[in-house]
């Protein structure tokens, strides 16, 4: 009797099993001019056509060419009108095909072979090819060009080299395997030779002026999914939407949703401030003090802000461990990794956590943000503070306060140095006064000297002389693109740049790891050379880190497929859309 | 005027030679990018010319300028001449306006006063004016943003509305001038309450003079006594300070233009300052020195034209 009730059912489920797959595994969308157009996954809704997004940024775009493009205010346009042969998942850093529709790598990981998508036109109707991918590559490496991406695709000194291998097909070419070769690529934006081959035949000088701000916005061609409708110097630019991406929904829709994309220029972040709250703005990546205050704020305005992950910076306090730069006793001290040790334990992260953040940050122990979900080694060795731990670690390294409460050194030096940072910059003053107060309690004479930046940074790559600073850098997912920071030989190697060969053991170690991570083809095998690298730095404490800030982001709620990725980017521009288009 | 020129070209060798004797370049920030190499540092500070010696890099800079060349922003790539006209409009519309409602707000109030002085209207007048003198454009810009943001009646800075280029012309002029009310009002404010005290300084010194009192004696209406006699004689300081505002034409409203965000040259300088883009700060020099002069020029002419006792030889 049971057995005659359970088959029909099992034949139901079977059958909408296999109805399901079938629905699944149905072509994949096409679209009459692109034949395999990219089809987004993440988005979690399908979206509405229409509607204009808003957002603000403090500075002007410097330029419209991407090559050229340094800074966030220049990329952010930049980057919604060009793109590259792969890109980046927005939610979890991994690569994706992009202009290029797929790849293969050579099994000694030398050769990669990337496949151009079929059917993608430049916005002025001329298709793409690859001529245009040979150019921009020729651009990157043409003397006088300005640019960072030559940096990238410069592999311990060797350019890499490439060769067209069919009309669709190009292999690149170096000498070690490379692992980070996707990622790196990635960072090449394809430009149209049709519009910027004249200029690069005049020389770097002249290809460096091109497509800048003046550029007339018509001229100004890419693939991306936004096409410059106008800049207004000071005030804003505004994009509208390419008809003929190569991007769809789920359902074959072609993307983006939004009509138009307006990035307004503002003085400064009150004024980003009060546009959003006005409603006059979409977006506002709120400061860590302002969260709570926005939670309240929520219904009246009529947004949402998000509790977010970290981001990838990190403030860290660095002691100068190079010769040049400091004398003895101070570089016998910074040079010894129990007196480092000692202080990483007297830092109060949680008071800077509290203080400087409102709580809004997580402690920090290692050179990679918690935020980097595909390279944090969360079992990090941890310094919680813990003066008395400090004093013992200090103690046993010779260290002795005296009478007079001051520490002093085994010689009987007093133990004193100064720290600076960037004048204005109000987080790191603040973060400069907590571990001053922090440092003196274990009878160390600190003196926090904030400076100006100019100086600072002259300082630091040039002078050398300095004795201790905080300071934070940008990050990027791959840590082996911060190998100026990590490698002995490294310009930024922050306590002693430029080595000529490794000054101890364990640098000798992170520039080996860095290597082997450098040639690591297998993600999961390359995390582990990350994991141990980080782990180096945080045993060896060279720079002490403090904290990773949260982002909040506070997003209006007529915004569509919000939906947060890394560093608390709220949603994909190809998806986003506006529920109510009560606006054109 | 002749003299004029070995001024200017004094300020240009301080202003190049501080500049570039504070510590740091434009490339400062490029240093501290984790991805860029030290190589590619050293070759745009070829590119830029900055490696050389500096009584090089000023005397190719001063031929440039002769030629009407004034070179290329670092951080735009852009000529430094077409940043600023971009910009340039915009400043001058925003200062001429408010340099207008001030005169035509402040001369009267100026005369109000002096004729009657110590009147409860005039006492009032006075305490205005020690407070508007006293506001720094800044904190007033601030306070009328924030009226704005509270009350919604005015756009909160800015110059256009995100749909400017939908409107017709009348739209447009009308946008424009929503925008403005703000910014004039700051900067009218304290150029009416200097502009006030000055005319009634001035005019309460003339009044007492022996052919005001002829004029009186003579007859003639208090009216006629004040406005063709006294005023005239009056105006003469004022003059000068009208030509020391039109020469500030250009730099007069920086300040404010950072803080509610008005698309002028104050902030293009102020930012090419803090990044030392070096020849968009020394091209707004040359430009601002150059509209010192004129606007010190123009006053002369009309010093004479109003004062037929002063005679330019």
């Amino acid at each position: 009797m049971r057995e005659r009730i359970i088959m029909p059912l099992l034949v139901i489920v079977a059958a909408t099993l296999a109805a399901a797959m079938a629905a699944s595994q149905s072509a994949p969308p096409t679209l009459p001019d692109i034949p395999n157009p990219k089809v987004v996954v993440e988005a979690p809704e399908i979206g509405k056509f229409g509607g204009t997004y808003i957002v603000s940024s403090i500075s002007d775009p410097r330029t419209f060419n991407p090559i050229v493009a340094q800074e966030t205010s220049s990329t952010g346009v930049t980057g919604a009108i060009f793109e590259g042969l792969v890109e980046q998942n927005y939610l979890t850093g991994e690569i994706e095909p992009g202009l290029a529709e797929s790849w293969t790598t050579s099994p000694d990981g030398r050769t990669w072979t990337f496949t151009l998508r079929q059917g993608v036109r430049w916005t002025d109707g001329t298709p793409l090819t690859m001529d245009d991918v040979l150019f921009s590559l020729e651009a990157v490496f043409t003397d006088g060009v300005q640019t960072s991406t030559v940096d990238l695709l410069t592999i311990e000194d060797k350019p890499i080299r490439w060769r067209k291998v069919d009309d669709r097909r190009i292999a690149f070419m170096t000498d070690k395997p490379v692992g980070t070769f996707l990622r790196l690529i990635g960072s090449l934006d394809i430009i149209p030779k049709h519009k910027l081959g004249d200029a690069l035949a005049k020389g770097g000088a002249e290809f460096n002026k091109t497509y800048g701000i003046d550029t007339p916005p018509r001229e100004i061609v890419g693939t991306g999914l936004f096409i410059l409708q106008s800049y207004v110097p000071g005030q804003r630019v505004t994009l509208l939407r390419n008809p003929n991406y190569w991007k769809v929904d789920r359902q074959g829709n072609r993307l983006p949703y939004l009509t138009r994309y307006v990035i307004l220029i503002v003085p400064n972040l009150e004024a980003a401030r009060l546009k959003f709250l006005a409603k006059e703005t979409d977006l506002y990546s709120a400061r860590a003090r302002e969260f709570a205050e926005f939670k309240q704020g929520e219904q009246a305005g009529n947004y949402t802000i998000h509790d977010g992950p970290e981001t990838f910076s990190s403030e860290f306090l660095v002691f100068n461990q190079n010769p040049t730069g400091v004398a003895p006793p101070k570089l016998t001290w910074f040079q010894d990794v129990r007196f480092r040790r000692a202080l990483n334990y007297a830092i109060d992260r949680k008071t800077i956590a509290e203080q400087v953040y409102a709580g809004r940050a997580s402690p920090a122990w290692g050179p990679e943000s918690t935020g980097n979900t595909l390279y944090y080694n969360p079992k990090l060795p941890q310094y919680p503070y813990d003066t008395g731990r400090a004093q013992q670690l200090l103690a046993e390294a010779g260290y002795q306060k005296g009478s007079e409460g001051l520490l002093r050194d085994a010689q009987g030096n007093i133990v004193e140095f100064i720290i600076s940072t960037n004048a204005g910059n109000t987080d790191r003053e603040a973060i400069g006064n907590i571990v001053r107060q922090d440092f003196t309690k274990l009878g160390i004479r600190v003196t926090f000297a904030p400076e100006a930046f100019n100086t600072l940074v002259g300082k630091l790559t040039g002078t050398f002389k300095w004795e201790a600073v905080i300071i934070g850098l940008t990050g990027g997912i791959e840590p082996v693109t911060g190998r100026n920071v990590w490698l002995s030989s490294g310009s930024l190697h922050m306590w002693w740049p430029k080595q000529e060969k490794p000054a101890t053991e364990w640098e000798v170690e992170i520039d080996r790891l860095f290597e082997r991570a450098t040639a690591e083809i297998n993600q999961n095998r390359r995390r582990q050379l990350y994991f141990q690298y980080q782990e180096v730095v945080a045993t060896q404490v060279p720079m002490m880190f403090f904290t990773n800030p949260k982002t909040q982001p506070a997003v209006r709620n007529t915004l569509g497929n919000i939906k947060l990725g890394l560093q608390g980017v709220p949603g994909e521009l190809e998806t986003l859309y506006q529920k109510t288009t009560s606006r054109p | 005027m002749l003299q004029l020129i070995p001024m200017l070209l004094g300020i240009t060798v301080m202003s190049f030679v501080i500049i570039q004797l504070s510590p740091g370049d434009f490339l400062a920030e490029i240093r501290l990018n984790p991805i860029v190499s030290q190589e590619t540092v050293d070759r745009m500070r070829t590119n830029f010319g900055l490696d050389q010696p500096l009584h090089v890099q000023y005397l190719r800079w001063l031929t440039n300028i002769v030629r009407g060349d004034f070179g290329y922003s670092f951080a735009y790539q852009v000529p430094v001449l077409w940043l600023v006209r971009s910009r340039l409009f915009n400043t001058l519309l925003l200062n001429i306006i408010a340099l207008i409602v001030a005169w035509a707000i402040g001369i009267p109030i100026g005369i109000h006063a002096a004729t009657h002085q110590y009147s409860w209207s005039d006492n009032l007048l006075s305490l205005f004016s020690y407070v508007g003198i006293s506001t720094p454009t800044f904190f007033s810009g601030l306070l009328l943003l924030f009226v704005a943001f509270k009350t919604g009646w005015l756009p909160i800075g800015g110059m256009t509305s995100l749909d400017y280029d939908l409107f017709p012309w009348y739209g447009k002029a009308f946008d424009v001038a929503r925008h403005l009310v703000i910014p004039v009002m700051v900067l009218g404010v304290l150029a009416v309450a200097g502009l006030t005290r000055q005319m009634r300084a001035n005019l309460l010194e003339v009044l007492r003079q022996d052919y005001v009192k002829t004029a009186r004696a003579k007859g003639l209406a208090e009216r006629v006594v004040v406005n063709k006699h006294a005023v005239r004689n009056a105006i003469n300081p004022l003059i000068t300070i009208f030509g020391f505002e039109l020469g500030g034409l250009l730099s007069g409203s920086a300040i404010l233009e950072v803080v509610i965000g008005w698309p002028g040259l104050g902030q293009l300088i102020l930012d090419a300052v803090v990044r030392k883009d070096l020849y968009v700060v020394m091209g707004s020099l040359v430009i601002g020195g150059v509209t010192l002069v004129l606007g010190n020029l123009i006053a002369d002419i009309l010093l004479a034209y109003s004062d037929p006792r002063i005679r330019y030889d």
